[in-house]
């Protein structure tokens, strides 16, 4: 058995190959989006907020609610390494941290902008399971330094050539899971077809829950770099 | 001349008895005001000052600053923000070596913030990492309504407020969860096990979580480290720890600890570090004395008023004592006298009226039911006290406000005429 299991981890890819390749296979390099976010929390109506986003490398990133109307304007702005949130009722843009929550939700900031987990971590290929129904490549990642939000992240990547993320298990540092994210709903969106809704649970609140539901997706969308400048957001560009 | 004047001046108090009744009660209820007064302000003085000694600074404290650190005149700007280094060999080294300049124990302690997680239900959270066998003054201030302080040696145990309990309906024995974001920028977490719910305390103690400093230290990423060293002097007094501060300042500083850069390691005196505590304190003094102006003002008016009546109604005996012979300022000091036996009838009066009432309030306590009233009283009860120091100053400004305030009837008094005044009618 563990002759077998030596024989599959020989002929799968790499591990940082499959980890590179999950980090595109729902968000290409650069795109535009549609999105839709409930929050759930238990005891309470869910919230729901649709947005619209860009994206551009792993670097650059904006999210406009576009509803509901008393939130709409409402914009995260990711550029380089800083953060910032404009309140459009406050008139304010106000610096973020990246670990700090993104709309109430269960989502990070850095989950929602930093979807690449290839700059952060270590990867090493344990095995390969089923999860969720899905054949898989067991990863455990570990964080290169102390600074980065999770010290580790066991993650399940599609092996039928895909490279669907399928679930992610985030760890802290005393190795206590946090949260997890299923990658669920492949389906044909824009010129492709990916997992098309991320729900984030959190290990530690009983029944909170955030779920990201793609509307519609460009892939390699002409960007230009001003949208992703600060003051653009109290523009509303 | 003095000796014989001033028993008369007492009889003279039973001469107009309704008019000396009235401005004497005036100043029997002056004088019980102030005592009340100065017994909340001694009392919200006392609660802020222990609570302050007891959780957060000592009698004064090592604590590492920002270079362009600022005051925010909130009850949190005791707690430091970075890492203290070495502090647990820190407080080793000022307890040897600080001996000699007083220092009686130093005790590392780690302040954080984070979130705190029962169930479905969360709260920020303020974490404390304390050495529980060491700190017994926070024991006292902190007394569990149920279960019990944090056990030597369990490192999973939580110490926390009645509030809190309430609002994550924590119980002994359940399970509470940390998460927060270590100075590095990781997440972290810890669970925790509720061993004791504290009596509530001062609001700001509300979102307060005590664990084991050990436990904070693994949570933060911080081994060996702290945010604050509390230090107990065998003087508890302010002075004593406003004095020895500079030596031990120096002692830190001969010790070499290596703040990270832009910050400075300093020695502050709790009413510097706890600058909030003693804002409130200093705000009740200056409330308190407004007010003893304004009751000094009016007891001083009715005092004057009465002394002309007296004046007026005691010419032909003016007269009298001035044709046997007495001369100006002996009219003087016998109208200053009265006015001195009148404030220190009522100054015993008002002293008696004043300190049973607080002795009254302190055995029963104040509560304090809205959260403005908390926060000024530092607690949701308020107990008054009675301080020699304060009764003595009110009785004392009495029986001064009412001799003084007999200066211009004296004078008066000494101007009339012999001959004019034995025709008056």
């Amino acid at each position: 058995m563990s002759s077998l299991l030596l024989v599959l981890l020989l002929a799968a890819p790499a591990a940082a190959e499959i980890v590179r390749r999950a980090d595109r296979a729902v968000l290409g390099e650069s795109a535009t989006y549609a999105l839709k976010m409930t929050v759930v929390r238990p005891g309470k109506s869910e919230r729901v907020v649709e947005m619209k986003g860009w994206k551009k490398g792993d670097e650059h990133g904006l999210v406009r609610y576009t509803s509901p109307p008393k939130e709409r304007g409402t914009a995260y702005l990711r550029n380089g390494d800083s953060t910032w949130l404009f309140l459009p009722s406050a008139e304010k843009v106000v610096r973020v941290g990246p670990k700090q929550n993104f709309g109430g939700g269960d989502f990070s900031n850095g989950d929602i902008f930093r979807l690449s987990l290839t700059a952060d971590y270590d990867p090493v290929l344990v095995g390969e399971e089923e999860m969720l129904g899905e054949g898989c490549y067991k990863l455990e990642l570990r964080a290169k330094d102390r600074s980065v939000a999770y010290d580790k992240v066991v993650y399940w990547v599609r092996r039928d050539g895909t490279f669907y993320p399928v679930r992610a298990d985030y760890h802290t540092l005393s190795g206590k899971r946090l949260k997890w994210l299923e990658a669920s709903k492949v389906a044909k969106l824009g010129s492709r077809e990916r997992p098309t809704e991320l729900v984030m649970e959190s290990a530690l609140e009983t029944g909170a829950r955030t779920r990201l539901q793609f509307l519609s997706i460009q892939d390699d969308a002409q960007i230009d770099d001003r949208v992703f400048a600060p003051s653009s957001l109290e523009r509303g560009e | 001349m003095m000796r014989p004047l001033l028993p008369i001046a007492f009889r003279n108090l039973l001469r107009a008895k309704r008019r000396n009744a009235l401005s004497g009660g005036t100043m029997v209820l002056g004088t019980g005001a102030l005592i009340l007064g100065s017994g909340l302000s001694d009392g919200i003085a006392r609660q802020l000052t222990a609570s302050l000694v007891a959780v957060q600074t000592g009698h004064l404290q090592v604590v590492v600053r920002a270079d362009d650190w600022e005051p925010q005149n909130s009850p949190f700007d005791a707690y430091g923000q970075d890492e203290l280094p070495q502090a647990v060999a820190l407080a080793r080294r000022l307890e040897l070596e600080g001996a000699a300049l007083g220092v009686e124990r130093a005790v590392p302690y780690l302040h954080a913030r984070g979130t705190a997680i029962a169930g479905n239900r969360t709260s920020l959270a303020v974490i404390v990492g304390i050495d529980p066998e060491r700190e017994p003054e926070l024991q006292a201030a902190l007394p569990p309504a149920a279960g019990g302080f944090l056990p030597p040696g369990d490192a999973l145990a939580v110490y926390i407020a009645t509030p809190m309990a309430r609002k994550l309906r924590l119980g002994v024995g359940d399970i509470v969860s940390f998460v927060i974001q270590t100075p590095q920028g990781a997440i972290n977490s810890h669970d925790a096990i509720v061993c004791g719910v504290f009596t509530k305390s001062a609001p700001w103690y509300d979102n307060t979580f005590y664990v084991p400093l050990t436990a904070a230290q693994a949570l933060l990423d911080w081994p060996g480290g702290a945010t604050n060293v509390k230090i107990t002097l065998r003087d508890g007094s302010l002075a004593a720890a406003r004095s020895a501060t500079p030596a031990l300042a120096a002692l830190v500083a001969g010790m070499d600890l290596g703040a990270p850069e832009g910050t400075r390691v300093r020695v502050e005196p709790r009413d510097k570090a706890g600058r909030f505590s003693y804002s409130i304190i200093e705000a009740n003094q200056t409330a308190l004395a407004i007010l003893s102006g304004f009751l000094f003002a009016a007891a001083a008016v009715g005092i004057v008023n009465a002394m002309l009546m007296s004046v007026h109604e005691r010419t032909r005996e003016i007269g009298t004592l001035r044709a046997l012979g007495l001369r100006r300022a002996g009219v003087v000091q016998l109208f200053l006298l009265e006015g001195f036996a009148l404030g220190s009838v009522a100054a015993s009066l008002g002293i008696l009226v004043g300190g049973a009432l607080v002795l009254y309030l302190g055995a029963r306590g104040i509560v304090m039911d809205t959260m403005t009233l908390a926060w000024m009283a530092g607690g949701d009860r308020l107990v008054p006290v009675l301080e020699p120091a304060s009764v003595a100053r009110a009785g004392l400004a009495i029986v001064l406000l009412s001799t003084l305030a007999a200066v211009y009837p004296a004078r008066v008094a000494s101007r009339l005429a012999p001959r004019e005044a034995l025709q008056h009618v």
